[in-house]
Formats: C-alpha cells, structure tokens, sequence
C-alpha cells in the first residue's frame, strides 16, 4: 500500500486566520476551555489510514533487531572457530572439509550465512530508503534486495555442497 | 508556475523538496557534531564496510570450489602481514558495530533511553579492549 | 580602526562600549546569500564590539544597523520563547539569543542559517516545511493542565495550563542527519509533536497518528544519532519521544482506532521523572 507519509496529501486551499467554518467543527471535538489550535486547523484531509500492513516497517526493524542479537552470538562463534582455535592461523583445504563434514557445524555456519545476509541487506534497505523515494521505488528496492538475499544463501549452500562433496 | 499556482500551494509543503537539504555530508560532516551522531556515522561505515566485506569474502570463498590448490594457495597469502593487519581492521568494524548495535536495539525499543550516552560509552570502551586482545592473539596464531 | 562602537547614534539602543573594553571585540563570519538577487553565497566577516553578556543576537544586530542593514535576521522575544531566532553557530544549532559571545572562545565564530530547510535570504529560512509536518500530526499546543504545587496561579484563575514544550524552531531538523537526505521524512519535530498527541490525546485521533508515525517515513527513519534531543533548547527530547513512539506501537498500542481515545498516560506532572531536564538555554 502507499506509504501514508506525506506526500500523498491531497491539497486544497488554506483557510486563512479569519476562517469562521473551522470554529463550529473545532469546538465539537475539543473540550471547550482546551483549544488545540490557535486558530482553525488548514482545511486538508488527512488520508484514510489503513494498518500499514500489520505493521510492515515494525516487522522490518524487528527482524533488524532479532538478527542483530543472534549475530552478535554468530559472529563471535564464527571468528573463534575459524581464526583463534587453529593452530596454523586459518584452515588448509583439508581442514575446511573436515570442518564442514559436521553436520552441526554446517547448521551453524548457514544460519550465520542468513542471519548476516539477512541483517545487512535489511540495512542496505534502510540506508536507501534515508534518501526518501517514492513507495513504488522502495517496494522495488525491497524486492530486488529479497532476491539478492536469496540468492546469496543460495550461493552459501551451494558451495557447501560442493566442498563436502570433497570428502 | 505562475505565481498564484505557487502561492496555492504552499500548503503541499510536504511534497515540496527541503532545499539546501545537506545530503549525505549531513551524514558525515563532523562539524557540531554530538556523541550520538558519532555512533549514527560509525555504525553506518561500519555497517557498510563489513556487508562489502562479506560479499568480498563470498567471493574469495568461491576458491573452495577449485579444489585444494587453489585455496591453500590462498592461505598461504591470507596469513601475510598486510591480510592479518585487513583482519584487525575487521574485527574493530565487527566489534564497534556489534557492541554500539546493542545501545541501538535497546533506544529503538523506547529501553534506557536516559542512559544512552554512557551505554555508547562503556561499550565502545569494551570494544576497545576486546579489539586489543583479539588483536594481540590473532598476531600470536598467525 | 577607527569607532568600534560605529560612532552610534544617541539613538541606537545598542549598549554602547566602556571605551576601556573596546578590546573586547568578536569577529564574526557570516553567511551571505540572497537567492535571485546575488549570484552565490558567500561569507563576509565583521568585527563586532563584545560586552559582557552579548549575545550572538546583539552582534548580528549590531552589524545590521552599525555596518549593514541588509542582513536578514530573523527574532522576536529575545529569551529563548518564541523560536525565532535559530540559526547554526561555529557548526552547531542554537538559538541567538541565548548564545553569549563569551562562551564562544576567541577565535573567529561562523554564523549560518538552519541547513535543510529552504533559504529566503542570509540567515532567514523558511519554516513552512517544519510547519507543515507538525500541522501533519494535528500539532498539540496546549496541555491540557499540568498539576505543578509550587506554581500558585494568580487570583481569578482557576487552573494553570501550559503550552507544549516545542517552540517551533527548527534546530531539530537542521541537526538530524535523516532530514539532511530525505525530504519526505516526518522528522524530529514532527513525531515528537506526534508522541504528545499520543500521550495525552486531547480529543485528537490517536490512531491517525499513529498510522503516521508508524511508517517508512515516520519512526522507522530515525536511527538512534540523538542529535535533535542535543540541538533542542526547549526540553522537547525528540529522540526520545521518537523511541516511545516505537515502543508504543512495537508493542501493539498502536492500532488505530476509530475515533478520538482519553486515555493514555495522561498528562506530565511537574518534577515527574518522566520529565527531562536537557540543555537549558
């Protein structure tokens, strides 16, 4: 749906200062000795709003969030066993299949592999939508980044693939 | 526009564009800029960094699929100075983006909103120190 | 140089300059621009006489009647009230006529107009876009009491009220880096304006606001840099208010509803912990 924002106001012409139709509609809303505005509200029509798809944006600052957390558990993971615990500093050819050949770690390493695509293409979306384009670019903006995402786990599993295949 | 269609409309103001907007230097300039603009600008480098560096390390990773020889070739250039130096470099992107993602999750939820400013702080203190010795061991194993 | 006080006119209400502080003296660098008049803008730099306790506001105004009176500036109540008078000092938003040369060290201060919003001349900017976003979120002025037992109101009223917090100035905008590169986004402003209707509704439609607010352009823009709680000099706490947003509708109150809600938090009360106490001009 269009984002509501404020764009998709519809205008028509200011009543001025003296606007004498405001008042009667003003004061039936508002407690009398309570005025919310110094003088009549602009006559603009707000858009009806709908829920903005139970909450699209939230959904997206949540996922944001969730994934930021089990990266912050992931990454740690992640650099200890591929940097620190080896001996010689990084992993041969042999190592890396016989790493792989466990099943809980080729688990853990994919989720890392979603949860990082995941969290960061969600950014790389926030940091173009900071530059406020119209909702249809940013629908396209937001599938073209799903496809991305999908094609880079897509690549993860492949390669995983192939390596164990190596065994 | 004549300048009655202009006058009219005036109150579209919103689909007006703010003029003399900064762009993106109002993103980087560091001219007045507070504690909690430093933490907007750092998360965002490093946000950047470490997605360009994922699709880099992808992209190195493909090596996997060209057998042993390709990649132990690889290896053996990944333990140099000027890798292990790109590897601390890294590990101070993760850490300073990891740890100030922290104080963003909690503020983005309405939490510790009164101490934001001593949570970035401690944390990039923390970074700091987990950085040093992280450094020092990743030296030591190479 | 010759009359630092510009052989002032009796007339000039201009605090004249003890001859014995004529050292005493600011060098201001000031932008320039008169869009459709001038080329392209530039900054032009004065010597302004600096006693004790003047303001960034006496110096500006000094220069417009002792050295140039085509200096747009724009002010009104001269006490940090009204919101007039906002402006960026050596890089930083702040309101002029609370900002005291003193504070501002010795060397050379630059003095330019708000960034992000459209320039009419100098340091004079036009508000209408910071206007139209709170007029957007039904813009609360009023609250409706504030209970506050120290403040004995004067005979004859019944019951003190208070304005809201925000003055209009717009340093909230010129500070957020979000507003510097998107010119749909509601802003600081805009969405604390937003929280107050929430939090105390007043009659209003919460649930238009919160639509508002809950949307690519609202809350969801913001990204934690705290810059227009700094900028404000009024207590607004934007960022702030922009994270209980986010609370509010993350957590589900924040489905609109049909007509206009009473309930709510209710209104802040004096020395509530609630209240912030943030860069008092």
């Amino acid at each position: 749906m269009d984002g509501p924002g404020l764009a998709g106001r519809p205008t028509t012409p200011a009543a001025g200062p003296g606007g004498g139709a405001g008042a009667s509609e003003r004061a039936s809303g508002a407690p009398d000795h309570v005025p919310n505005e110094l003088q009549p509200p602009p006559r603009v029509e707000l858009p009806t709003w709908e829920p903005s798809g139970a909450g699209g944006p939230t959904r997206a600052w949540v996922a944001q969030a969730v994934t930021g957390i089990g990266l912050l558990a992931l990454v740690t993971i992640h650099m200890i066993a591929n940097h620190f615990v080896v001996p010689e500093g990084l992993r041969d050819f042999a190592a890396v299949v016989d790493y792989l050949s466990n099943p809980l770690i080729v688990a853990i390493e994919v989720t890392f592999l979603v949860l990082v695509t995941w969290h960061g293409l969600l950014r790389v979306r926030a940091i173009l939508f900071d530059f406020g384009f119209s909702p249809a670019t940013e629908r396209r903006i937001s599938r073209g980044l799903f496809v991305l995402g999908v094609a880079t786990v897509a690549y993860g599993l492949w390669l995983t693939s192939v390596i164990v295949s190596y065994r | 526009m004549s300048e009655r269609e202009r006058l009219a409309n005036r109150d579209a103001a919103p689909s007006r564009p703010l003029d003399r907007r900064r762009g993106v230097a109002g993103w980087v300039d560091p001219r007045g800029r507070r504690l909690g603009g430093w933490a907007f600008i750092l998360n965002r480098v490093t946000g950047i960094g470490i997605v360009v560096y994922l699709y880099l390390h992808l992209a190195v990773l493909s090596l996997l699929a060209r057998g042993p020889e390709a990649w132990d070739a690889f290896i053996a250039v990944a333990l140099s100075p000027l890798f292990l130096f790109f590897d601390v470099v890294l590990l101070a992107g993760l850490l300073i983006h990891g740890l100030n993602g922290i104080r963003v999750t909690l503020t983005g939820f309405g939490l510790v909103l009164d101490a934001q400013k001593a949570l970035f702080v401690a944390l990039m203190v923390l970074a700091a120190i987990v950085l040093l010795v992280g450094a020092i061991r990743l030296v030591e194993v190479a | 140089m010759s009359g630092l006080d510009g052989g002032a006119p009796v007339s000039s209400r201009v605090p004249s300059v003890d001859p014995l502080e004529r050292s005493a003296v600011a060098r201001l660098r000031v932008y320039r621009s008169k869009p459709g008049v001038e080329a392209a803008p530039r900054f032009e730099t004065y010597e302004v006489p600096a006693s004790a306790g003047a303001t960034v506001l006496d110096a500006l105004l000094w220069i417009r009647r002792q050295r140039d009176p085509g200096l747009m500036v724009r002010h009104s109540c001269l006490h940090a009230s009204c919101g007039t008078c906002g402006m960026r000092i050596a890089g930083r938003e702040a309101l002029a006529c609370v900002t005291f040369l003193d504070d501002l060290g010795a060397g050379e201060i630059t003095v330019e107009p708000l960034a992000n919003l459209p320039l009419v001349g100098d340091l004079v900017v036009d508000m209408e876009p910071s206007y139209a976003r709170l007029r957007a979120v039904g813009r609360p002025l009023v609250r409706e009491s504030e209970i506050c037992p120290e403040a004995q109101p004067a005979e004859g009223i019944a019951e003190p009220t208070r304005f809201e917090d925000c003055i209009e100035c717009g340093l909230c905008l010129s500070a957020c880096p979000i507003v510097a590169t998107d010119p749909r986004y509601l802003g600081p402003a805009g969405l604390a304006a937003a929280w107050r209707s929430v939090e105390e509704p007043r009659g209003s439609a919460v649930g238009r606001v919160l639509a508002l607010a809950d949307d690519e352009q609202g809350v969801w823009r913001c990204h934690t840099a705290w810059e227009c709680t700094e900028a404000c000099p009024s207590n607004v706490d934007p960022a702030g208010s922009i994270m209980r947003l986010r609370r509010a509708i993350v957590l589900g109150r924040g489905a609109p509803s049909d007509g206009p809600r009473t309930e709510g938090p209710g209104p802040k009360r004096c020395n509530d912990e609630r209240t912030r106490t943030t860069g008092q001009p």
